[in-house]
């Protein structure tokens, strides 16, 4: 056992060793011998390879240009709204009704029924589906006090037919769905730091640290542009899916810029290269596990965290390859004809 | 063969198996437990008089006492159970079998003459001992604020006595939470399960400041000066005398009556009060009251106004009835809403009030039934998701060697992290399925990333060992956990802990991956594929 684990200090020494080597031997591998963008090596790449090679820089542009225009989506919404988000019963208070049935109801009959008890009600009624199927109905209204709450829940007891014993009730008052939506955003705020410092410790190097983090932020910022306009009402869970976005965004960061700075064979469009067939294959699995949860969930909560995480993975892919690589591969190059001058 | 003793014998495999065996021994699965299982006994109950025992708190699910027959018939879950009760005949006695032994109840005679439910509160028997949160069962979950900040001891004062108020109103099985927030603010949230909202969120909500006056003169107070509160049949329930009436528009309106002891000091203060008032009402003394009524307030609120009767007049007595009303639209509803109210009353009087005045600032009610289909349905799908990640990881692979225990690799954190739930009594709900999402979905990318390093390895030297490709897969693999976890850690104290379960689940599970089931996977990828 004691064998073992001094063993295990020798492998952890002997792995920041390699570590701290690596980075000294890429810069001088670097001088010696540096890249050549339109070197092949007599491989053969395939016509798509070739064109992002020649042109990687100016496909930049298609993450920049996205993040422009979702900083121009949020800043329109918050102009018109106040808020960046259109922000879900969960956080502005009111009441969730959720009746799982099999029974048809018309929901527009529903809705206006609620309308001419209370005109001026921001209600809507919609019908919970898995696999295509109606499973059940969400009614949402931005009811406050306990009275109208009472009364907004027999208004639907009736219409439905259905007792109330069997409805899942959700009421929130708008001081904590407004408290709750203060303390989510700080936290937000507060992991992405950290995760940034995680970020920045483990490469110490400003460049790839920031095409990283930076690559995050340009995910999770596009990724609530195409919510809003898809007019998704985001609920406290909702949050929680950019807070897992977090996560699985960084991932093929991490994986891209450990490539292609630390590994040594290959140029750096192979390492590249490699890195986008681990991270696609990564994002491949995750996509696939969350559609399925997407269309056959029963709960929209669920339904809500995967919709945003399908669309941050997908923004992913395009900030990650696009946009991180570009940076990386630019640096890495860039860094390589300063020291070959010096 | 010799590959597989390899994997068995491997270390990191036999931690990873021990591991996996702890977790079972904690969920410990029984798929033919029979039976209902009793959540709670109510006090004075039937079943509490007979010596059936409240679960002790924090006792596991699959400890519990469950019952297996009432006289004889067999009852297999709630159904069966409530069917059985419901044909039990007032004052007689009947035998109770449970997995602990035979118990003889003998039935009270409740109001109207209906047999008062035998006390317990059952639930069908549970299968594992993973607790389903409030979402995944069905049950009541209220939100609460002090109206101000209060201190450290008020708070545990105040959590104390909300505990003891739910038990004594025989709601046992509550789970009462501190919470709170970036910003200070202090919340309590308290969880029932399978309990209808408004039967209990005036209760918690509620103060319970009672008072007695006559002539704005305080003669008791809830609590301290009361000494015995009646529950039981014969001095407590509908009022006999005045019973249920309509009221004008048609509803019903029911009132309650029960008895309940001062303390001698309380006593004498009425008795001073009551010496100098008037009689009112001539001839018989039994007709005749006193000029000013008892008023009954809770929360300043006035609930009654009872005349009191002229013979007291300057007695220091220590047995007062105290009354109320229900109303309701048809005479059960009625009655229903009276008792509510008195059982309520009861709890209050008894327990006292609370040093600070409470906002309800959100409640979630889940019927048991939309409860139970989640957890088929959650079921369904983590099985399809796990074959569809199989599949996309065949297809890139088209090695057995890698997808296979890419595949145990998913079921094993699962099950980890369900041990680890069970054993610590966390609850399983949806926000923790959307942690179990992260923790198995970040499980796999690593997996990945392992299969990739090792499997892509370059034809230079110093690259091409597996020790070096293991190292650099461990680098990335590492950096992502601390990322992931530094992320989850602000949600651990944000926003009255709505979305803690979320993120002490995700955290838990890739710490479980990291440090148990990756050492595994890369040690078996490394014993399949390496020549």
């Amino acid at each position: 056992m004691s064998k073992r684990s001094r063993r295990k200090k020798e492998k952890i020494s002997s792995m920041e060793q390699t570590q701290l080597a690596h980075v000294e031997g890429d810069s001088k591998k670097t001088v010696s011998e540096p890249e050549h963008t339109h070197n092949y090596e007599g491989k053969k790449y395939s016509k798509i390879v070739r064109f992002y090679d020649r042109h990687y820089l100016w496909l930049l542009i298609i993450p920049v240009l996205l993040l422009a225009a979702a900083l121009v989506q949020i800043g329109i919404q918050t102009a018109q709204t106040g808020d960046f988000i259109q922000k879900g019963i969960s956080l502005k208070g009111g009441v969730t009704i959720t009746i799982a049935t099999d029974k048809i109801i018309d929901t527009a009959g529903l809705k206006s029924e609620l309308l001419s008890q209370f005109p001026k009600l921001d209600a809507s009624v919609r019908t919970l589906t898995s696999a295509g199927q109606s499973v059940g109905y969400v009614i949402e209204a931005d009811l406050q006090n306990s009275a109208d709450i009472d009364k907004g829940i027999s208004i639907v007891e009736t219409y439905t037919g259905i007792d109330k014993k069997e409805f899942g009730i959700e009421t929130i008052q708008p001081s904590l769905g407004a408290s709750f939506f203060e303390e989510v955003a700080i936290a937000m705020l507060v992991a992405f730091a950290f995760m940034a410092i995680v970020v920045f410790l483990t490469f110490r190097t400003f460049v790839p640290s920031f095409a990283a983090v930076f690559s995050v932020f340009s995910d999770m910022v596009i990724t609530l542009a195409v919510v809003n306009l898809l007019g998704i009402k985001v609920s406290s869970a909702g949050i929680a899916a950019f807070l897992m976005l977090i996560g699985y965004s960084i991932d093929t960061d991490i994986l891209l810029s450990t490539r292609v700075l630390k590994r040594e064979e290959g140029s750096v469009l192979d390492r590249i290269l490699s890195s986008v067939k681990t991270g696609l294959t990564m994002a491949g699995t995750t996509i696939v596990a969350a559609i399925i949860a997407f269309i056959f969930t029963e709960s929209e909560t669920l339904k809500q965290i995967m919709l945003i995480i399908l669309i941050g993975l997908f923004v992913d892919i395009f900030n990650t390859w696009l946009q991180n690589a570009a940076i990386l591969r630019w640096y890495v190059e860039h860094r390589g004809k300063k020291h070959g001058k010096a | 063969m010799g590959r597989l003793r390899q994997i068995v014998t491997n270390p990191r495999m036999i931690i990873l198996f021990i591991f996996l065996v702890l977790a079972i021994v904690a969920i410990k699965p029984v798929p033919w437990n029979d039976g209902v299982s009793i959540r709670s006994v109510s006090a004075e109950s039937a079943a509490a008089f007979a010596g059936i025992e409240n679960p002790a708190q924090g006792s596991s699910l699959m400890s519990r006492e469950r019952v297996l027959s009432i006289n004889g018939v067999a009852v297999h879950n709630i159904q069966d159970y409530y069917s059985e009760a419901s044909q039990l005949k007032v004052n007689k006695t009947y035998t109770v079998q449970t997995n602990k032994g035979l118990y003889r109840l003998t039935t009270q005679i409740g109001e109207n003459n209906t047999v008062t439910d035998l006390g317990l509160r059952v639930s069908n028997a549970p299968k594992t001992n993973i607790k389903k949160g409030l979402d995944l069962q069905g049950g009541t979950r209220v939100l609460l604020q002090p109206e101000k900040q209060i201190s450290k001891d008020e708070m545990s004062t105040l959590m104390d006595n909300m505990v003891q108020r739910l038990n004594v109103y025989g709601l046992s099985d509550v789970i009462v939470r501190q919470a709170g927030d970036l910003s200070g603010n202090q919340y309590i949230s308290v969880e029932i399960a399978g309990v209808n909202e408004e039967e209990v969120r005036d209760l918690i909500s509620k103060q319970g400041k009672f008072e007695a006056t006559i002539a704005n003169q305080t003669v008791f107070q809830g609590g301290k000066d009361i000494t015995y509160v009646c529950r039981t049949a014969t001095c407590s329930g509908i009022d006999p005398e005045s019973g249920c009436g309509t009221v004008q528009g048609g509803s019903w309106a029911c009132r309650f009556r029960f008895s309940i002891s001062l303390t001698p000091t309380a006593a004498e203060r009425q008795a001073n009060l009551t010496k100098n008032l008037q009689i009112e009402g001539t001839g018989d003394i039994r007709n005749s009251y006193l000029s000013e009524p008892l008023v009954l307030y809770l929360d300043d609120k006035e609930v009654d106004s009872l005349n009191i009767g002229a013979e007291l007049k300057g007695k220091a007595t220590t047995d007062i009835q105290i009354s109320g009303s229900g109303a309701g639209a048809t005479q059960d509803e009625a009655i229903n809403n009276a008792l509510q109210n008195m059982k309520r009353l009861q709890t209050v009087l008894i327990t006292g009030s609370l040093p600070v005045k409470l906002n309800v600032v959100k409640t979630d009610t889940i019927s048991p039934v939309l409860g139970e289909q989640f957890v088929s349905n959650s079921l369904f799908i983590g099985l399809l998701a796990i074959i569809a990640v199989g599949v996309v990881i065949s297809l890139r692979y088209k090695k057995w060697q890698v997808s296979v225990p890419i595949i145990i690799t998913m079921i094993s954190e699962v099950i980890l992290l369900l041990g680890m739930a069970a054993l610590i009594g966390w609850n399983i709900d949806i926000a923790a399925i959307a942690g179990i999402i992260v923790a198995v979905g970040t499980g796999v990318d690593d997996q990945i990333v392992i299969t990739d390093e090792t499997l892509m390895g370059g034809k230079s030297n110093k690259d091409s060992s597996w020790k070096t490709r293991l190292k650099y897969a461990f680098f990335i693999i590492m950096a992502a956990y601390f990322s992931t976890v530094v992320a989850m850690l602000p949600l651990l104290f944000a926003g009255a802990g709505l979305l803690k379960g979320f993120a002490i689940t995700s955290i838990l599970g890739v710490t479980f991956g990291v440090f148990i089931t990756r050492p595994a996977y890369a040690a078996v990828v490394e014993i399949l594929v390496k020549e």
